[in-house]
This record gives structure tokens, C-alpha cells and sequence, in this order.
């Protein structure tokens, strides 16, 4: 099997969500001269980007998007000490940190958007649920984060998010980050309102958001 | 039925599992392995079912997959077990639902059999965040109006002195104990001062706030209903027991409540309808539930209303309405909001597909997702009570041929659905009436309903 064989194969281990195939083929890979950073890159990162594809389009749902985030993770354990031994590093388009906002629980939305950006190669620091606007600005400064995320889901909560800004700027943080919002309740037009750098519709959006606005700011 | 203290017991001596392992490798594998073993097929061109054998097949599988997986406590990180004949029984036990209200509004909620033409258990109005005082108690008064009215959903404070009502603040508290009292008002104003409310407490996202705004001197009764929900998917946390603790001990009405996402975690269709009907029996088994609030979210358009979204209601109103005699109230997110003609199309298909297909009762659609503030008006619980009332005069083997015809009017639209108007830009505030715009809107859609052969009221 020659090279591209192996990267669409490693590929199609994470559309098809099959761990123990996903961890064979990266074996295979190793063994074939493949360079580990190729190996995820072109092999596992592309068949993440086709199964965040599927879900935008509402083909695939979210049990497929977790199951193949196993078998990229599963493929992973093998590549990534190849990656170390080599001092290859996947390129970290930059970091996220992301969680629901305070008075609220629900994780379903943040938990895709998580996935999806981690492996779409972002770093993410997920804090969770119902956290505290001062507890998002001490964690972004920890992590050195790019971007914040904010996610809610009840209309009762939505004030949060803009508490989060409001913080940000009493403390003369508000340029150092890049802050977007998303869940059901919230829209383009509250972004604007509260001065969120961006909204995301859907999981699929706010990924490429994120993407576009780093790309901008870079 | 189990007890309070069962629950807790099993919540604090369960299998310990992360959230991450329960949900990989529990709830995901359950789901797929069950919907194929049962044979649950999404049937897209019969949003209305009729197939008797797979709603039975629907209700065992649940049965089966509660029984292997369990509820998870985000609390206590264990998991919670059900023994399947624990369940059978109490399906078999249960003989109806609890008794809400006072005085001439005073009712037992029973339950209904698919294509059964007993009118509907109504459940008008919605939670939906009021920006005042003023305009949620209009909204109430309007509810209150409708004759056929069994129960009431009132509107969240979203704002006191100006002040966002932050989730889990003090505020919140005010808000909620301010909300409830406001209603009542409402109410009595409107010559039903019997009423129950049953969706307790709106205002109150913790159980600090909806504990504190129960206090007597709010002006709730034993008699109305307070909403206690699982977490998407299969969970509880200390929030939800913490409330059910307080409920049941007080001997109010718990109305047990899941919204499960379609494309979540139970993935498409055939998944989310296993989970909804396994909320029905956990609700009736675990939460003592008087009644079952519940309805698909579709993950992508946050509504209920796509072709998946209604042939859920369908299929697990029947399985459950053939199964059980624990009643449930069909809740719909509509797409569109107020005073647009999708909304009454995507709302006259949900009261198609869930009164015709068991359900015992059917809340008010709850416009444009529910996430407009004032965005819903007592014209819409008025449809929709017209409606419920129309689709108790048709079979379902009808209904889904209706659904169709309906659906082919806004199936397109979804994705870019009009957000409608608030309650301000379509009724007058002051005389509580509805503009003249509205009106006509309204009567032009009634028309085009009668002209698809639906007995729909004046």
C-alpha cells in the first residue's frame, strides 16, 4: 500500500468510526515511513474535517462526531510519541477556552463545539458548566488563550455571556481576547448587542468562525 | 413506584462511572445496539404512524434500555439502576395522572388512546421570558381567557428594576417568587382564579429559586405543577433531585419533564424516540410524575417541527398511550414566531400528529424556539387550542396525510424561518386585543385549514 493509500485508509478508520482500525492503520503508517505529522494531518485530520462535514449537513449526528473523536484519539496514542521522537509538532491554530456560562448546565452544544475544535487542531480548555464570568477570565489568562467561547442555552442565561464581556473590560482585557458566543437562545444580532467578536449558528459555524477570526487577527 | 430515598439510595451506591465512559460507552452503544435489535425504522413519509407493532416494539425497547443503562448522577457520578419489572409494574399500576386546580377548574388529568376523540388535556401559554410585569400579565390574562383552557404556562421574569435576572443570582429568586404572584393575579382577573399553573417555576433555573418562590405566601397551591428535569441525555444532577426532594415531600405535582435533542446523543430518529419514551417511564417511575412534559429538539433548528421531530411525537405518543396510562403533554418548539402563517402551519401539525397519535394533552407551540422575549401572545395558545379540538375529529391514518400537505407548505422554510412579532408589535398592551393585522392572518389561515377539511372553531 503506498502512501496516499495509507492516509485515505487512516482517513476513512475515522469517517467509518473504527478504533481498532484507526490505531492499525496509524501502526501501518509508522511502518510504511509515513511521517507521523502526514499521518495526522493528512489521514486523521481530513476524516475529522469529512465527518464535521456530515454533521453540518445533518447527515451524521452526534454519536458518529464523538465515536470518531475516539478513533482519531485511539489512532493518536500511537502517532503521538512518534511525533515526540521525532520533535514534530501538529500546527496549534491557537486556543480555546471555552465552557457554559454561569446558571447554566446543559453541555450537549459545548461538548460538539469542544470536539469539533480540537479536532480541527485548536487547543481547548473546556471548564465546564455554569462557570462564573471572573472564573472564564482567570482561566483564558492561565491558558494564554486566543479565543473565549461562551455557550447557554436558556434565554435566562443569556445575560451571562454579556457578563463576561463586561468583565473583561473592566479589567482592560477586552482587546487581548477574541470572544464568541453560541447556543440556541443567542444570535448575530445579541453578539453585536453584548460586543462578542462573533456568533455561531450551528457547531459547524462556530468552529470555522474560530478559524476565521484567528486568521484575521494573526 | 419507587420511593424518594430508592432513588437516592441507587444514586449514591451505583456503578461509579465519568460522565465521558457513561456517555461512550454506555448511553451511545445502548442506543445503536437497541434500535437495531428492537427494529426502530424512521418512517419519513409517514410523519403520523399507524404501525401499532412498532410503537409496542418502541415501548419494549425502552423498557430493555433503561434496564442496561441506567440514569447517570452527575452528583454523585453513579449510576442509577432500574430493574425491568419495576418498570412493568409500574406502567401496569399507574392509573392516571394527578388532579390540578380549584373550584370549577378543578380536573383529573387521564389519559388518552391513539385516534381516541376525548378532547385533549390543554396546557396553553409558554415559559418564554417577558420583558415586564405589564406584558407578562397581560399575556396570563389573555390565557386565562381561552374557555377551553385546562392549565397555564406563565412567562419568566427576565428583568427586575431593569436588572438582568442572572441564573443561580439572588434575583432570581425575586423574579421567580414575583412571577408566580403576578400570574395568579393574572388569573383571577380573568375569571379563572382556579386555574392550575403548570410550569413551575419559570423564572427559577435552580431549585434554591423554585423552592423559595413555593413559600405560601405566592400563591401556589398543591394543586398546580412543578416541572423536574433530566439532563440531555440520561442524567440527573443534585439541581433535579434537590427539587424532586422538595416536591414530593410537600406533596405537590411533580410534571417530569425531557426535551431530548434529535442528533444528540440518541442520534436520528429511531434513537431520539428510544430515549423519550424511556424519559416517560423514568418520569412515572423515578419522579412520581402526575404528568410527563415532553417534545424532540432538533440539534441543528432548535425547533420540533421538522418531519423527524413530528414523527417522534407520533411514535412515542402511541407507544406510550398504548402501554401506560400515565399521561403526557406534547411540547413543540415552533420554527417561526407569532403572527406569521408558519407558525399556525407548524403548530397545526404538531396537534395533528400528537392528539391523534395518544397523547394525552398538548401545550401551546411555543413560538420562534422560544427564545424571543415577548415573543409569544395569547393568540397562538388560542390556535392551538382550536386545533387540539379539530384533531380529536380526525384518525391518524388522516392526520398524516394533513401533516404532509402541511409540511410541504414550511418544510423548505425551516433554516430561515420569520421570528414573527412580540407581543407588543401584535396585540394592544393596554386593551389586551389583537391588531387587525393579526386577525386577519388568523382568520385567513383558519380558513385555509377548514379548506383542507378540518373542523377548526370560531
Amino acid at each position: 500500500m503506498d502512501k496516499q493509500q495509507i492516509l485515505e485508509k487512516l482517513a476513512q478508520a475515522i469517517v467509518d468510526t473504527d478504533p481498532e482500525l484507526a490505531r492499525a492503520t496509524a501502526k501501518e503508517a509508522i511502518a510504511s515511513g509515513v511521517s507521523p505529522l502526514e499521518a495526522v494531518e493528512q489521514g486523521l485530520s481530513k476524516g475529522m474535517g469529512t465527518i464535521g462535514d456530515l454533521f453540518g449537513r445533518g447527515e451524521v449526528f452526534l454519536p458518529e462526531l464523538l465515536l470518531s473523536a475516539n478513533a482519531f484519539n485511539e489512532a493518536m496514542q500511537v502517532l503521538k510519541p512518534e511525533l515526540e521522537a521525532r520533535k514534530q509538532q501538529i500546527a496549534q491554530t491557537a486556543t480555546v477556552v471555552l465552557g457554559t456560562v454561569q446558571g447554566d448546565l446543559h453541555s450537549i452544544g459545548k461538548n460538539i463545539v469542544a470536539t469539533l475544535l480540537e479536532t480541527s487542531g485548536f487547543r481547548v480548555v473546556d471548564l465546564g458548566v455554569d462557570r462564573s464570568p471572573l472564573d472564564f477570565v482567570q482561566e483564558a489568562g492561565k491558558a494564554n488563550a486566543d479565543v473565549i467561547a461562551l455557550s447557554c442555552l436558556m434565554t435566562t442565561t443569556m445575560p451571562s455571556q454579556k457578563a463576561v464581556i463586561d468583565v473583561l473590560k473592566e479589567m482592560k482585557l477586552r482587546d487581548k481576547y477574541l470572544v464568541v458566543v453560541g447556543g440556541a437562545p443567542t444570535s448575530q444580532k445579541w453578539a453585536d448587542e453584548i460586543g462578542a467578536d462573533g456568533y455561531g449558528q450551528s457547531a459547524v459555524d462556530a468552529v470555522a468562525l474560530v478559524k476565521r477570526l484567528v486568521n484575521k487577527k494573526k | 413506584m419507587l420511593t424518594f430515598l430508592d432513588v437516592m439510595e441507587r444514586a449514591t451506591a451505583g456503578p461509579i462511572s465519568t460522565e465521558e465512559d457513561f456517555n461512550l460507552k454506555v448511553l451511545v452503544p445502548n442506543v445503536r445496539k437497541i434500535v437495531k435489535q428492537f427494529d426502530i425504522r424512521y418512517d419519513a413519509a409517514n410523519p403520523v404512524t399507524t404501525d401499532d407493532a412498532l410503537a409496542r416494539r418502541l415501548f419494549d425497547a425502552a423498557v430493555e434500555f433503561i434496564a442496561q443503562t441506567g440514569l447517570y448522577c452527575t452528583g454523585t457520578n453513579r449510576i442509577i439502576r432500574v430493574e425491568r419489572d419495576e418498570i412493568l409494574r409500574a406502567a401496569q399500576e399507574i392509573s392516571g395522572g394527578g388532579t390540578f386546580g380549584e373550584g370549577k377548574d378543578r380536573r383529573t388529568f387521564q389519559p388518552r388512546r391513539p385516534d381516541d376523540a376525548t378532547p385533549p388535556w390543554c396546557h396553553v401559554g409558554t415559559g418564554i421570558v417577558a420583558s415586564s410585569e405589564e406584558i407578562a400579565m397581560a399575556q396570563v390574562e389573555g390565557y386565562g381567557s381561552i374557555r377551553q383552557a385546562s392549565s397555564v404556562s406563565i412567562p419568566a421574569f427576565g428583568r427586575v428594576r431593569g436588572m438582568p435576572v442572572l441564573g443561580g443570582s439572588p434575583l432570581e429568586i425575586y423574579a421567580s417568587a414575583a412571577s408566580v404572584q403576578a400570574a395568579r393575579k393574572a388569573l383571577w382577573k380573568a375569571g379563572r382564579p382556579g386555574l392550575p399553573i403548570l410550569n413551575l417555576i419559570s423564572s427559577a433555573t435552580t431549585a434554591t429559586a423554585m423552592i423559595a418562590a413555593t413559600h405560601p405566601a405566592f400563591g401556589l397551591r398543591a394543586s398546580d405543577g412543578w416541572l423536574i428535569d433530566f439532563i440531555a441525555e440520561m442524567k440527573v444532577n443534585y439541581e433535579t433531585l434537590n427539587r424532586l426532594a422538595f416536591i414530593l415531600i410537600t406533596g405537590g405535582n411533580v410534571g417530569s419533564t425531557c426535551l431530548p435533542i434529535l442528533g444528540g446523543y440518541g442520534g436520528g430518529a429511531p434513537g431520539t424516540a428510544l430515549i423519550m419514551t424511556a424519559y416517560h417511564l423514568l418520569g412515572m417511575l423515578l419522579f412520581q410524575g402526575s404528568y410527563q412534559l415532553t417534545g424532540p429538539v432538533h440539534f441543528k433548528h432548535s425547533c420540533s417541527t421538522t418531519r423527524d421531530g413530528l414523527w417522534i411525537f407520533s411514535v412515542v405518543g402511541r407507544a406510550t398511550s398504548l402501554r401506560t396510562r400515565y399521561p403526557a403533554i406534547a411540547l413543540g418548539y415552533g420554527a417561526a414566531g407569532p403572527c406569521t402563517k408558519m407558525y399556525f402551519y407548524e403548530a397545526a401539525a404538531v396537534n395533528l400528529c400528537a392528539v391523534s397519535s395518544g397523547f394525552a394533552g398538548v401545550q401551546t407551540v411555543h413560538p420562534a424556539k422560544a427564545i424571543i422575549t415577548d415573543g409569544v401572545t395569547p393568540l397562538e395558545a388560542e390556535f392551538n387550542v382550536a386545533m387540539a379540538y379539530a384533531a380529536t375529529k380526525v384518525q391518524a391514518t388522516r392526520a398524516n396525510e394533513l401533516v404532509n400537505q402541511l409540511l410541504a407548505k414550511y418544510e423548505t422554510e425551516i433554516e430561515r424561518a420569520p421570528e414573527g412579532k412580540r407581543y407588543q408589535e401584535c396585540f394592544d398592551v393596554a386593551t389586551r386585543k389583537p391588531s387587525e393585522e393579526y386577525v386577519r392572518l388568523y382568520e385567513q389561515v383558519k380558513e385555509e385549514l377548514r379548506g383542507m377539511r378540518l373542523e377548526i372553531g370560531d
